[in-house]
């Protein structure tokens, strides 16, 4: 490298490091300080995230949550015109690497009528805005498919995971 | 020794401002190059700054959270110069203009092993990464990443990526045949699509809706645009529009042979001499072997000629080629040429069949009569292949020719009487201090010519050279 290269690529890159290093401070001032369970953040993007890409619901449906997509689609063909009681479950708590997940369960009719969260993954400030991305996503496709049998938001795996885990428990309980 | 075969030296008038377009030309392809690496060098901040604005900074707090971030930077960094790496043998005019198809296929090859240590870098600092956050052993947590989504596709992305690492190292390659070689490359895309998604999956850094996921797809997707439109799709519009087919073989020697073929509109490929294509023969048994070969004449008359000497076996095959065959060809690649003078001087340097390139750069090349000189090691004083082409042309265009017959010397470029009587570039060529050197041969006897043109202090963009072993 001759050194007038080696002084734009030297300035280029600092440039850049530095405009990242400050984008990454200013997020931290800025971003809404919020906690696992709220369900309003992030409403306004569910409708273009849900339609996920391919390659996720493949890995989703891929993944150790095979059973569980199994048991429910039985289950749920059995006993929705039979044993499913109204009324709200929550299901078990389920440990990631960045916090616990819970989520609550409310059947109405024999159908799912709502989820809340009770509690999303909050490690760290990011781990917070990716699960208050996704919970509304899950949501929405949960009161779609009427199953835990849906596919996983891109880039939340482990809160998607979590989540649909603890929301089959809490649908076993209410034998739905 | 050496032999004067023909002497232009005394036609040189001094009437020329030192100063020509050549300096001009030549710093304006350098501020393209200082660009160019400017840019690479950006894309991996651009990289690290991705994970910086995602407020990744903050995420060094605890071991745990270092070591992670650490392996994450790791694998961005990777990614970015795969795609590099992808983009530089894309062959870009951009890229083959300013630096040159040898220089960007240079890099390309020492990119390699570096990005391959930054892969198990990656691997290794997330797994410790997490079995240090979460707590749990080694093996455990090597389980439950296992189990994430896209993970087994990346590991298997990983290996090919190896493949084609271990392939490329130059003991490894030398055993394979050129084919199998290239057949193996080419698994590099599938281990690019494969490591790709959970990098968007797993990561959260690309996780849906942030501006990080769009710049990563939009890299990767025009890098592998560049691939298809560069080295798919122009080499068939070039194939399909210029209808090239072989007119006739001539032989000149046991073993050296020329192929003249002919087309349409071949002054629409604006080739010139020094430059080479990669020709594909399209016969039984040829049509799969590619072959790259510069011109030995400058295109005139609708025809293109190269000149080969039979080194592998699909080099002897081409001897028996048919007049009619349909060619396919690549190109023109190689600013070996007058795209790269940077002196108003010019000095050609050949050994061996080497002298193909130099042939056609005499053709095309620019000097006034006394300017330039041709250096030649051949096996006798008067004989050498093209050696007549090259006389005439040094007759009607006022360039001095030298001869060096004989074996390459013990140490040096010329043979070791040539030595003993203090021959040498500085010697041979008139101001060479104001000259570009123009190398092509054997490696290991290029690399002596352009020692002895750094030792005379010439400027990196004064030295031009060519390789003819891949």
């Amino acid at each position: 490298m001759r050194p007038r290269a080696l002084l734009l690529a030297s300035a280029a890159s600092a440039t850049v490091i530095i405009a990242g290093w400050q984008l990454g401070t200013l997020g931290a001032v800025t971003a809404p300080v919020a906690q696992g369970g709220s369900q309003t953040v992030g409403t306004t993007r569910s409708t273009d995230a849900a339609t996920s890409d391919p390659g996720t619901a493949d890995a989703g449906t891929s993944s150790d949550s095979n059973a569980a997509i199994d048991s429910t689609s039985g289950a749920s063909d059995a006993s929705q015109a039979t044993s499913s009681t109204d009324g709200t479950y929550a299901g078990s708590t389920v440990g990631t690497r960045f916090g616990d997940v819970q989520v609550q369960v409310t059947i109405s009719g024999g159908a799912i009528a709502d989820v809340t969260a009770l509690q999303l993954t909050d490690h760290d400030r990011r781990s917070v805005m990716i699960s208050n991305q996704a919970a509304p996503i899950l949501r929405e496709e949960v009161l779609q498919a009427q199953a835990a049998s849906v596919s996983m938001v891109g880039g939340a795996t482990y809160t998607s995971e979590a989540y649909l885990q603890s929301l089959q428990a809490a649908l076993d309980q209410a034998g739905f | 020794m050496a032999f004067l075969v023909h002497d232009s030296r005394d036609l040189e008038r001094r009437s020329r401002p030192v100063a020509g377009d050549e300096r001009a030309r030549s710093s304006k392809r350098l501020w393209r190059i200082d660009l160019l690496q400017a840019a690479l060098a950006a894309s991996v901040a651009i990289a690290i700054a991705l994970f910086l604005a995602d407020g990744g900074g903050a995420r060094f707090a605890t071991p745990g959270a270092a070591t992670t971030s650490l392996g994450i930077i790791a694998g961005l960094v990777a990614t970015d110069l795969v795609i590099v790496m992808l983009v530089l043998a894309a062959r870009v005019p951009l890229i083959e203009r300013a630096v040159g198809h040898d220089a960007a296929m240079a890099l390309h090859g020492r990119l390699g092993k570096p990005v391959m240590y930054l892969l198990v870098a990656h691997g290794a600092l997330l797994l410790a990464g997490y079995t240090i956050s979460d707590g749990i052993d080694l093996v455990a947590e090597a389980v439950t990443i296992w189990s994430l989504p896209d993970i087994p596709l990346a590991v298997i992305g990983f290996a090919l990526f190896a493949l084609v690492v271990v392939t490329s190292l130059i003991a490894v390659r030398r055993r394979l045949r050129y084919e199998s070689w290239y057949l193996i490359h080419l698994l590099v895309y599938g281990a690019v699509l494969a490591a790709l998604p959970h990098q968007f999956s797993v990561g959260g850094l690309f996780a849906e809706g942030t501006w990080q996921r769009w710049y990563w797809l939009a890299m990767c997707a025009a890098a592998f645009a560049a691939v298809l439109v560069y080295r798919v799709g122009a080499p068939i519009v070039l194939s399909v529009r210029h209808r090239l087919v072989v007119d006739r073989v001539e032989r000149l020697d046991h073993g050296v042979f020329s192929i003249v073929m002919r087309g349409l509109d071949l002054d629409g490929l604006h080739a010139t001499g020094g430059q080479f294509f990669i020709w594909r023969f399209m016969a039984r048994g040829q049509w799969w072997q590619a072959h790259p070969y510069s011109l030995s004449a400058h295109p005139r008359n609708a025809e293109l000629r190269i000149t080969v000497r039979a080194l592998g076996t699909g080099s002897a095959d081409l001897a028996g080629i048919r007049p009619g065959t349909r060619v396919a060809l690549e190109g023109p690649y190689g600013i070996f040429s007058e795209a790269s003078r940077s002196r108003r001087r010019i000095a050609l340097i050949a050994a061996g069949i080497g002298v193909t390139p130099i042939r056609s750069l005499l053709e095309s090349a620019s000097f006034r009569p006394g300017e330039a000189t041709v250096v030649l090691r051949t096996p006798a004083a008067n004989d050498g292949w093209l050696l007549d082409e090259i006389r005439s042309l040094a007759r009607s265009r006022g360039a001095t020719i030298i001869t060096i017959p004989g074996p390459r010397g013990a140490t040096g470029w010329v043979t070791d009487a040539a030595a003993a009587e203090g021959l040498s570039l500085a010697t041979l060529v008139p101001d060479l201090p104001d000259t570009d050197v123009y190398v092509c041969g054997p490696r290991a006897w290029s690399d002596a010519v352009i020692a002895d043109a750094r030792a005379n202090g010439l400027k990196p963009e004064q030295i031009h050279h060519e390789r003819f072993d891949w």
